[in-house]
């Protein structure tokens, strides 16, 4: 039995949560309006907070700027390509691993998880230098496979796990109704797994979206996404916090969507199961 | 019951996995390994002697790599003190009843979503700023002299940078065991007369020490590798003074295209990082038994 509490103490515990959470929140909000500034607002003194022209200009001079479109449409595809790639890839595997486990099992499931423990500048010269004489540098492909690679073991584990939920009396049920494999897999386990599939498509997106070790190491213009394009704007020229924040709020409006929706996945996908 | 036929076709379903990972973790690795003992540098070209262990003696003697050894543990310790302390009342705050809970929580959460350069160019320029930064114009509004923190406090202020995003993380984890923390107990010891005090020591804390330490070891595979942040405000500068390894091996391969150095300092970052992963494996590793 939870204890009735005093309308009172909800009142304080609200106040203090939401102070919190809007002092952490502040940074993203200040990007985002600052976006609508001109660049002389963005930098008065005192601080505009609300009350200004609102401008959508800066969002245009950034795609002017350096085609901001196009490291967006990288993101995308290098993000999506890699998880979808990663699935296709993981799903046979986490389905036998959980369906039918062997004697092997738990040691194949740690010794994946023991390659995500892999520093990345472990393997940065060779893989620079493969990518290099394979003309991989500065390309969509190359991307796609090294972080369908490096989230591989997330992608089997977060599956294994949501498949390990599905119950096995009613895959003998079906069975025993007659099923056939194909109509097992097609009726049955597939209805149940798309959920799971679906959870670690959402967290794959947003690991592979923010990646910014290989992303920065292995493209120069053409394939950059925004975790590189960003980085350019590391060496300022003259005034640019609003076409800064212009060009921050879109490139993670859409990530802070999505990952608003996926806070128990992240939980699921980022412990490996260690925490429920 | 699993047939001779159906073994066989899950070890045709798992050897694609197994196949990529393995080359993926075997190639590079031997690599690395081998280029460690040459002397291999990409703007000198021509054949690459086997050297033995100069490049180690040479990285691990270099005063650089000692800057880096110190920076990368106060990098991942301060990080790890700040958002594991405040992870852990955050969690307890967020489990208490409130308004809101829902729009609270995504306000808390939001910071591990925003993409490391955005959220590193953004504290750098609109917060950190000596001249046109928001706490320079605290600062001013105290009466205090700016301080340009990515300057004169480099590493503390990059510390600052990467708690901000991983103390969501850390609240998320904690405030997910939270809530498998029994009421009737907390009830129970209230009744008995137990202070808030002893009732988050003897309760609550205990309660949360298998998650605690799940966050510390998996943040801390996470923050040996801080890269970004670091790349995009101060290059790890000024001279060393936030320069940790895995920035120094960027730096000794990609900018002074010395391979071979940069190859023993990936080893020497391999041999940290399996430290820790060690301890992390053996904790999962237990849960996937019960």
């Amino acid at each position: 039995m939870a204890r009735a509490i005093t309308p009172g103490r909800k009142a304080v515990n609200t106040a203090i949560g939401a102070g919190i959470g809007i002092l952490i929140f502040f940074p993203i909000l200040w990007t985002f309006l600052t976006s609508f500034k001109s660049e002389a607002t963005a930098i008065a003194d005192p601080p505009v907070w609300f009350f200004f022209d609102w401008t959508f200009e800066n969002y245009g001079a950034v795609q002017e700027r350096s085609n901001y479109f196009r490291h967006f449409w990288n993101s995308v595809i290098i993000s999506v390509g890699s998880t979808v790639l990663g699935l296709l890839i993981a799903v046979p595997a986490a389905w036998a691993m959980a369906f039918v486990p062997g004697k092997q099992t738990k040691n194949v499931l740690m010794w994946m998880l023991s390659t995500k423990m892999l520093p990345p500048v472990g393997v940065l010269v060779p893989l620079y230098l493969i990518f290099r004489d394979w003309g991989l540098l500065d390309t969509r492909t190359g991307l796609v496979i090294v972080l369908m690679l490096i989230n591989l073991p997330i992608i089997i584990w977060m599956l294994y796990t949501y498949f390990k939920e599905i119950p096995g009396e009613i895959l003998e049920a079906a069975r025993m109704d007659g099923a056939g494999l194909q109509s097992e897999i097609i009726y049955v386990l597939t209805p149940m797994a798309v959920p799971g599939i679906a959870s670690t498509l959402l967290l794959n997106i947003i690991l592979a979206w923010n990646e910014a070790f290989w992303t920065l190491n292995l493209t120069a213009s053409n394939a950059a996404p925004l975790t590189a394009f960003i980085a350019s704007y590391s060496s300022p020229e003259g005034l640019f916090y609003a076409k800064l924040s212009a060009a921050s709020t879109m490139a993670i409006a859409p990530i802070l969507i999505m990952g608003w929706f996926s806070q128990k996945q992240l939980v699921r996908g980022l412990t490996f199961g260690a925490v429920k | 019951m699993a047939t001779q036929h159906s073994r066989a076709a899950a070890r045709f379903m798992i050897a694609p996995s197994v196949i990529l990972l393995l080359a993926w973790m075997v190639v590079p690795l031997a690599m690395t390994l081998w280029f460690s003992f040459l002397r291999y540098n990409l703007l000198m070209p021509g054949d690459n002697p086997f050297v033995g262990f100069d490049n180690y003696s040479y990285f691990l003697t270099d005063p650089a790599f000692q800057a880096a050894i110190v920076n990368t543990l106060l990098l991942v310790v301060g990080v790890l003190i700040i958002t594991v302390g405040g992870g852990i009342g955050l969690a307890v705050l967020l489990a208490q009843p409130m308004w809101g809970t829902g729009i609270i929580r995504i306000m808390v959460i939001s910071p591990f979503f925003i993409m490391p350069t955005v959220s590193a160019l953004v504290w750098k320029n609109m917060f950190m700023n000596p001249v046109n930064g928001l706490f320079a114009y605290g600062a001013d509004l105290l009466g205090l002299q700016p301080f340009d923190f990515l300057t004169q406090a480099p590493l503390a202020s990059i510390i600052g940078i990467v708690s901000w995003q991983w103390l969501p993380f850390a609240t998320l984890i904690l405030l997910t065991a939270m809530q498998s923390l029994d009421s009737d107990q907390m009830e129970a010891a209230e009744m008995d007369g137990a202070s808030a005090f002893s009732r988050f020591f003897y309760i609550t804390l205990p309660h949360l020490a298998r998650a605690i330490t799940v966050v510390i070891l998996i943040q801390t595979i996470f923050l040996l590798s801080i890269f970004a942040e670091i790349l995009v405000t101060t290059n790890g500068g000024p001279g060393v003074a936030s320069t940790n390894l895995t920035y120094l091996v960027y730096a000794e391969s990609l900018l002074r295209f010395d391979v071979g150095t940069g190859s023993a300092g990936g080893v020497v970052a391999i041999i940290l990082a399996n430290i820790v992963a060690i301890f992390l494996m053996r904790m999962i590793g237990k849960n996937l038994d019960a």
